[in-house]
């Protein structure tokens, strides 16, 4: 704790506050390359024991964000990097989130190639046709919600068009979601009927990095009078283990409904080498839908719905070839989300409950969240992961110990 | 830059010379008064900051550049907003789409996650980034959203008292402005509540003259329950810069168009 309070003082001490108001002190962004980024201490507990993992913390981070752009000629060259301390899995952080050249070609086409974070779908934290990796650990461990998204090394090209958008991203090898492997939380195994930790951690092996390995995504985006409408095709792998390979193609439309917004979404997933569903290793094909409504119920205060409905097809052949029917999916996992979002004191104070439940598979999840902005460089953030379920192979229910509360302070420089 | 507010910029060059003339036409005078604080030149841009403070005298501050492009007077426009301050809400872009004839649309671009994030109608009335100014005040709202009433003709202003034809939609109950009878901006806007007090605020502190448009440099808005208020400054003001549309779409939330966003000096 003592180099967590060192590391947040410093940059009070070696960073002078520029007075950006000061009349001719206007920030030229043209003339000055920047560099900016924050400080963060974060830490985190488990609210029960998990017999399984020894550490009862799950978040002791220490963090050092850089973020730089710089902009020679047309092309623009950006850095996100953290540099840190990760106490629960006793190793040096150091990642790149963004090291990227972007650039466009003919006035008409973007390209960003390099270590990029992407996002499509319309979805709240629930996703249909975004296949980008997600690190699930840090979003169960309460960092910050930036980091559910983790970067791949890709070539995006994008061509915006009034008639029809055309965006492609092609990851040429496979970069996999951050999974739960026992380290930091036990996961549910239908091969020992209970929760594991394995030690040293789950590593399944993934699709050799080669070419014909890499992961291609499409959209083709449009909007018409306020009207977003995206079609979108993916060819790849799952992105958990066993990774196996995935097709899909999905539709999206989002648009304004009364006060509020309304998306609908779907996706279709062919599991490529289980195309009957008579391999029990392998996931089925499924069909995925999602319809949501967000609206300002009151000022600051904003509720946002989904309903998630996933279809596991071949189903029969699935219950006929597994050695586990007892802990097969169900043939229709339904999915209810909300989102509750309060801001007050000149959003000072937010206050933000997510909320899944399915009533399928009679199991959810709880994302209390509270973040007060102490000032444009200091804010705190504290929050629970909280999970809970009748059965212990569903997918939240796994996660009961995992169950925490953690606390983050952060400064922004 | 005018966009911003309720009151802000400003033009006209119809008004310029045209001075002594009298209005007694509520409507027209709104209709005037729409042009001259929102829609000088077929483009601009313009640097913001704003100061936002609360009673007990914290502060916080934001920066951003504004580029506007105008279908036709009077009519659809877009905004382009591109933060720059402070470094958590740096590279946030936020799109506005308005339309005279439907609900606004609205695009925040949040950078760390590359989302995309539609912001709804419902939230007009919401607080932008945390200032005084509500989304709707970053744009303008329709005239055709409430009615108009001249109260009085002074020697320098028009005032006028508004009543929104949709209460529920709104926070106030009716405000009243007083409308420069040279410029034609809005110098002040006093919004009173159902208890029948004036509770919000919004003063133009300072006009200059941008290239022939009367143009507003530095406003206020006040709470006047709780004592906190926003104040902006705007600065590196040019019209007519031939700013193509498709600057206005989700490319620029992605990838905000420099060449648009630097300082006409170096242009």
């Amino acid at each position: 704790m003592r180099a967590l309070l060192l590391l947040l003082l410093l940059p009070a001490l070696s960073f002078a506050q520029n007075d950006m108001w000061a009349d001719d002190d206007w920030d030229d962004e043209e003339a000055t390359r920047s560099w900016n980024g924050f400080f963060e201490g974060a830490f985190g507990t488990r609210l029960n024991d998990d017999p399984l993992v020894q550490n009862r913390n799950t978040l002791e981070d220490l963090r050092w964000r850089l973020e730089s752009k710089w902009q020679p000629g047309k092309t623009t060259i950006s850095l996100k990097a953290d540099a840190g301390y990760d106490g629960i899995e006793d190793d040096w952080i150091l990642d790149a989130r963004d090291l990227s050249i972007a650039f466009t070609v003919g006035g008409e086409v973007d390209f960003r190639i390099g270590r990029q974070v992407q996002t499509w779908g319309t979805g709240d934290l629930v996703f249909l046709n975004d296949l980008f990796p997600k690190d699930f650990v840090s979003f169960f461990a309460g960092r910050d919600d930036e980091y559910l998204k983790a970067p791949s090394d890709s070539i995006r090209i994008t061509r915006y068009s009034p008639v029809v958008g055309i965006d492609l991203s092609w990851t040429p090898v496979f970069e996999p979601d951050v999974y739960l492997t026992g380290e930091r939380f036990s996961f549910f195994s239908p091969l020992a009927g209970g929760n594991v930790a394995p030690n040293p951690p789950l590593s399944a092996a993934e699709p050799e990095h080669s070419f014909s390995n890499g992961e291609v995504a499409l959209r083709l985006f449009r909007t018409i009078n306020g009207r977003e409408f995206a079609f979108y095709a993916f060819r790849g792998f799952f992105k958990q283990p066993t990774f196996a390979p995935l097709s899909s193609i999905g539709a999206s439309l989002r648009q304004p409904l009364g006060q509020g917004l309304f998306n609908a979404e779907f996706v279709y997933y062919d599991s490529r080498d289980d195309d009957n569903g008579t391999d029990p290793m392998l996931p089925n094909d499924q069909l995925r839908f999602l319809l949501g409504y967000e609206w300002e119920v009151l000022p600051r205060f904003t509720i946002g719905l989904q309903y998630y409905l996933e279809t596991t097809l071949d189903y029969a052949a699935l219950l006929d070839n597994t050695p586990q029917p007892q802990y097969a999916p169900d043939e229709h996992r339904h999915l209810l989300t909300n989102r509750l979002t309060y801001r007050a004191g000149r959003d000072r104070f937010t206050w933000s409950l997510f909320t899944f439940y399915s009533p399928s598979d009679h199991d959810g999840y709880v994302r209390p969240v509270f973040t007060y902005r102490h000032s444009d460089t200091w804010s705190v953030t504290a929050g629970a992961n909280l999970f809970a379920g009748r059965d212990e192979h569903t997918f939240f229910n796994q996660l009961q110990d995992a169950s925490n509360a953690y606390v983050r302070v952060r400064y922004n420089y | 830059m005018r966009y911003t507010l309720v009151s802000m910029l400003t033009a006209i060059a119809l008004t310029q010379g045209a001075g002594a003339e009298t209005l007694d036409n509520a409507d027209e005078i709104v209709a005037r008064a729409n042009l001259a604080a929102y829609y000088a030149g077929a483009d601009g841009r313009s640097e913001v900051r704003m100061i936002i403070s609360d009673a007990q005298g914290r502060e916080q501050r934001r920066q951003f550049t504004v580029l506007r492009r105008d279908l036709d007077d009077a009519g659809d426009q877009s905004f382009l907003v591109v933060f720059s301050q402070p470094s958590d809400v740096r590279d946030t872009v936020f799109l506005v789409d308005k339309h005279v004839t439907r609900e606004d649309d609205r695009w925040l671009y949040l950078p760390g996650l590359d989302l995309v994030k539609r912001i709804s109608a419902g939230d007009k009335r919401t607080s932008f980034v945390g200032a005084h100014y509500f989304y709707e005040d970053v744009s303008g709202r329709r005239p055709a959203e409430d009615t108009h009433e001249l109260v009085e003709t002074s020697t320098d202003f028009y005032v006028l008292k508004h009543v929104p034809l949709d209460p529920r939609s709104v926070e106030f109950t009716s405000y009243v402005t007083w409308i420069d009878r040279s410029s034609f901006l809005p110098m002040k806007i006093d919004y009173t509540n159902a208890a029948g007090d004036v509770y919000r605020r919004v003063e133009v502190i300072e006009v200059i003259d941008v290239e022939g448009h009367p143009t507003v440099t530095a406003s206020r808005v006040s709470d006047l329950q709780t004592g906190g208020r926003t104040d902006m400054q705007f600065r590196n003001i040019a019209y007519d810069l031939g700013i193509p549309a498709d600057v206005f779409t989700e490319r620029s939330l992605r990838n905000p168009p420099r060449e648009w966003l630097q300082r006409p000096a170096s242009r």
